[in-house]
């Protein structure tokens, strides 16, 4: 079906495809591989997941381009450099996460593209946070992040923060009525948000795992800086200089009383230790150095051996295989997806709201996975968003780019005109 | 529409500051890409060359490829990639051998190369020349920098591997020419140079002192010379050439300089006073002591024993051979040492290239000229074949049980500009003396 600005999701499926054809034909070509059928699974799989998907998007007619084909491009590439470490297969089980990604997509989109759904649920989305914090209290091990179920494991943190990048966009008009409180003007709402943000604080904090502190903290500082200045156009000069030193004194705080394992990886010299706490990230310098611009080929790499290489320091795995520039670019890929949301401007604030967080959460993300596995920051030991392996991760970013993508293409109301009650009939 | 706005600026900073991160990242990449690389076990690393084309390390070699003993007079100094040893030549600069380029990635047999101003033949000769003692020496040229000696002993041969590394004699995995050692005598010259940038050249040859064999200072504490019927009433050449340690602690008591003279002199020379921070340099990455002591009254005893090179006072060799430079040039500034002479990449293009380069000024250029008339003057009591300017120090160690023989001076030559430090633990003046004449001979092939 040919939409009225000329683009179908059949035209622009060949832009994905192409993309994930030149991959394939580098891993015919340069990768190891047992059997040519290996990569031949690996072909058939990820184009059946780009046709499948376009097909779907034809008939839900949701009319956010750019995004989609993004976001197909950077799972089906997901899917390739995921099945190729250490040697070319076909990893089924990242294929299905891609597959619960893009349903969870769905299911993000469907949730925050209407504002009044999200209003109207608002307290179920807070419970859902209330019952995740929960089940980390009591159904993980002692003090720890995840829950065990024989030999599956799953991080229910990870699945806190689209919900808490949801419930930030929440209440909007509650901010023009302040309230006042011994003399001072406060809205409800943020202080809410702001003891919801410090009771996860502490919950990671206690659990001794300030992986995601991050980006917990930069949703909730871009999402209160979205809703103390609702609904003026301008910050006051007093309110900048009052955000920088309050960020700034948590920040010196946080230094301060960070606990022992934290402060020891904050000042960590890695070289100093590269058989014991710094092997990792000593492991994956070496092998993207080794991979240089183009990569030892897919399935070519070593550092598939080391811990987390799938995980926490996929950005070296895939330099190392594929290259510094391959990696850069799926990188880059991921950040146009955040692009798209000032391309697509929301045309509401709940949604700029939305999109803003959603994009704190990505970038923080990814910051965090690139950058400290690269030394360049403390290593936290997050994942990539869409590349890295894990079904946690998967399902709370497709939510998040569902989030994304229903501010591309929102709902609209068109404010219906009141009946006059005297003339019994529409107002002239 | 304008708050709405604010959201898209908001994420588009967001997205301005990863991209600056991944701008940094892909800088710190390729910048330090050969460094990781060092470290890999796929790594092949060049060689390591001494002036004439020897090999020095060669990462690739086992035993039998190599004569036995081959490496082991600079061992401890080259180094190698097994960790033993922390401050070596290898381990700190193991990227400039990587045969590794960011665009054609590790390459096997590539050219990447250091080439050093080390002379592995004299390096053997001097190592021998210490018969069994252990100590160290080093040597270099004082108008370049380049470093042509440098043996310190107990040693080892890396290619053997380190088969009983518990049971290695102490001081094996370290080259002893970059620690401190108690200097003994040799820090008479360092006190001299105080003295006459804070008296001036005049007064400081004015004076003259009377030695019996011991002094009792103003604190009612004996200095004892060597010598036990005492040098009689000398004059500063006389109790330098002599090493009058009664001398010398008058020359500290005297009212023509005070105990702040002493401290700023002496700190200037990067003798750090009285636990202050000490200066920090490096040879070609090596990290270097320079000089340590405690002084906080001239009448003192320990404050004059320090002076006179005992107590608390630390000086390295390498230290102790840049003053030599400084005095020999004239000019006050040492001539900064220097082990790497240039560096080849994995295609063979010098991509380094040594130059000579000086200190700050470490003490008066009329001073350095005054103390190198002294020492040349001195110098004429040696046989070392060339006109050099010496001192000799002899260091009590283990609380007094063994003796240091310690010798330092500069050869008074414009085509042989050598300066140098030579230390023999347990041993005697004539041991460190013959090691010096087989470095300058050696050098001198």
């Amino acid at each position: 079906m040919r939409m009225k600005n000329g683009l179908s999701y059949f035209s622009i499926m060949f832009f994905s495809l192409l993309a994930h054809l030149s991959l394939l034909l580098i891993v015919f070509v340069r990768g190891r591989y047992d059997s040519i059928t290996d990569p031949m699974i690996l072909s058939v799989m990820v184009l059946s997941m780009d046709i499948g998907y376009f097909i779907f998007l034809r008939f839900m007619k949701q009319n956010t381009y750019a995004f989609d084909i993004l976001l197909v491009t950077v799972l089906g590439i997901s899917l390739i450099f995921q099945s190729c470490f250490g040697k070319v297969g076909f990893s089924i089980k990242h294929f299905i996460f891609c597959i619960v990604a893009l349903a969870m997509v769905q299911l993000g989109f469907k949730i925050a593209q209407d504002f009044r759904l999200v209003e109207k649920y608002k307290k179920i989305f807070y419970g859902i946070i209330g019952a995740l914090v929960l089940s980390i209290l009591l159904l993980t091990g002692s003090r720890s992040m995840w829950i065990s179920i024989g030999s599956f494991t799953i991080q229910p943190s990870e699945f806190i923060k689209p919900f808490f990048v949801l419930v930030f966009a929440t209440s909007i008009n509650s901010l023009r009525h302040q309230n006042t409180v011994l003399g001072i003007k406060v809205v409800y709402d943020n202080w809410i948000l702001i003891g919801l943000t410090a009771l996860i604080v502490l919950l990671q904090w206690w659990c001794r795992d300030l992986g995601s502190l991050p980006t917990f903290v930069s949703v909730a500082g871009c999402g209160l800086l979205m809703r103390i200045c609702y609904p003026k156009a301008k910050l006051s000069k007093k309110l900048i200089i009052g955000i920088c030193v309050g960020g700034a004194l948590i920040a010196a705080a946080a230094w301060k009383l960070a606990p022992g394992y934290v402060q020891s990886r904050l000042h960590a010299d890695i070289w100093a230790d590269q058989y014991g706490s710094g092997w990792q990230q000593c492991q994956a310098l070496i092998a993207s150095a080794e991979g240089g611009w183009f990569g030892k080929g897919p399935g070519l790499g070593r550092l598939y051996k080391v811990p987390a290489a799938d995980t926490d320091i996929i950005f070296s795995t895939i330099s190392e295989e594929w290259g510094l520039i391959a990696a850069l670019l799926a990188v880059l890929l991921i950040l146009l997806l955040v692009v798209t949301c000032i391309i697509n401007t929301p045309r509401s604030y709940f949604h700029t709201t939305l999109s803003v967080g959603a994009s704190a959460a990505l970038i923080t993300q990814m910051a965090l996975n690139i950058f400290g596995s690269c030394n360049l920051i403390p290593f936290t030991g997050v994942t990539l968003p869409f590349i890295s392996n894990g079904g946690s991760s998967m399902i709370a970013c497709g939510l998040i780019a569902g989030f994304m993508k229903a501010g591309q293409a929102m709902v609209y109301y068109v404010p219906q005109p009141k009946r006059n009650p005297q003339r019994g009939g529409m107002p002239r | 529409m304008k708050s709405l706005k604010r959201g898209s600026n908001l994420i588009t900073l967001m997205i301005s500051l990863f991209i600056v991160g991944l701008c940094i990242l892909l800088t710190k990449m390729i910048l330090e890409a050969p460094f990781y690389v060092s470290h890999s076990s796929e790594a092949d690393l060049g060689f390591v060359y001494d002036r004439n084309g020897e090999i020095l390390f060669d990462g690739n070699a086992k035993p039998g490829d190599y004569p036995d003993g081959h490496f082991k007079d600079v061992g401890n100094l080259i180094g190698d990639t097994s960790g033993q040893m922390t401050n070596t030549l290898v381990s700190k600069n193991m990227e400039k051998l990587s045969n590794y380029s960011f665009l054609g990635g590790i390459t096997k047999d590539g050219q990447a190369a250091i080439y050093t101003t080390l002379d592995h033949a004299a390096n053997e000769q001097v190592y021998t020349s210490f018969g069994g003692k252990d100590g160290c020496a080093i040597a270099y040229n004082y108008s370049t920098g380049e470093i042509l000696v440098c043996v310190s002993r107990p040693n080892v041969d890396p290619i053997s591997g380190y088969e009983d590394v518990e049971n290695l004699p102490d001081g094996s995995l370290l080259c002893k020419a970059f620690s401190k050692t108690v200097p003994g005598s040799t820090q008479k010259v360092a006190t001299l140079l105080a003295a006459d940038q804070a008296m001036g050249y005049d007064t400081l040859m004015s004076k003259s002192y009377d030695c019996q064999g011991v002094y009792r200072n103003n604190t009612d504490i004996d200095i004892i010379c060597h010598q036990s019927y005492g040098h009689g009433t000398q004059s500063v050449p006389e109790a330098f050439a002599n090493s009058c340690n009664p001398f010398f602690a008058q020359l500290v008591e005297d009212p023509d300089w005070s105990i702040g003279d002493i401290e700023k002199y002496y700190e200037k020379m990067w003798i750090a006073v009285n636990d202050n921070d000490e200066k920090e340099f490096t040879v070609d990455g090596i990290i270097s002591d320079t000089a340590s002591t405690k002084i906080d009254d001239k009448n003192e005893f320990d404050t004059q024993w320090g002076c006179i090179g005992q107590g608390y006072t630390m000086v390295s060799p390498c230290m102790m051979m840049m003053w030599e430079s400084a005095i020999a040039n004239g000019t006050g500034m040492a001539t900064m040492p220097y082990l790497i002479d240039h560096v080849t990449n994995v295609s063979g293009r010098t991509v380094q290239t040594a130059s000579a380069k000086t200190s700050e000024q470490l003490f008066s250029e009329s001073s350095a000229q005054d103390i190198r008339d002294i020492m040349l003057q001195n110098g004429n009591n040696y046989s070392l074949g060339y006109t050099v300017g010496i001192k000799s120090g002899t260091a009590q160690v283990k609380e007094g049980r063994e003796e240091n023989a310690l010798l330092t001076g500069f050869v008074d030559d414009e085509d042989f500009p050598i300066a140098f430090a030579v230390l023999v633990e347990n041993g005697t003046s004539y041991e460190s003396s013959y090691v010096a004449q087989t470095l300058l001979s050696a050098i001198d092939k």
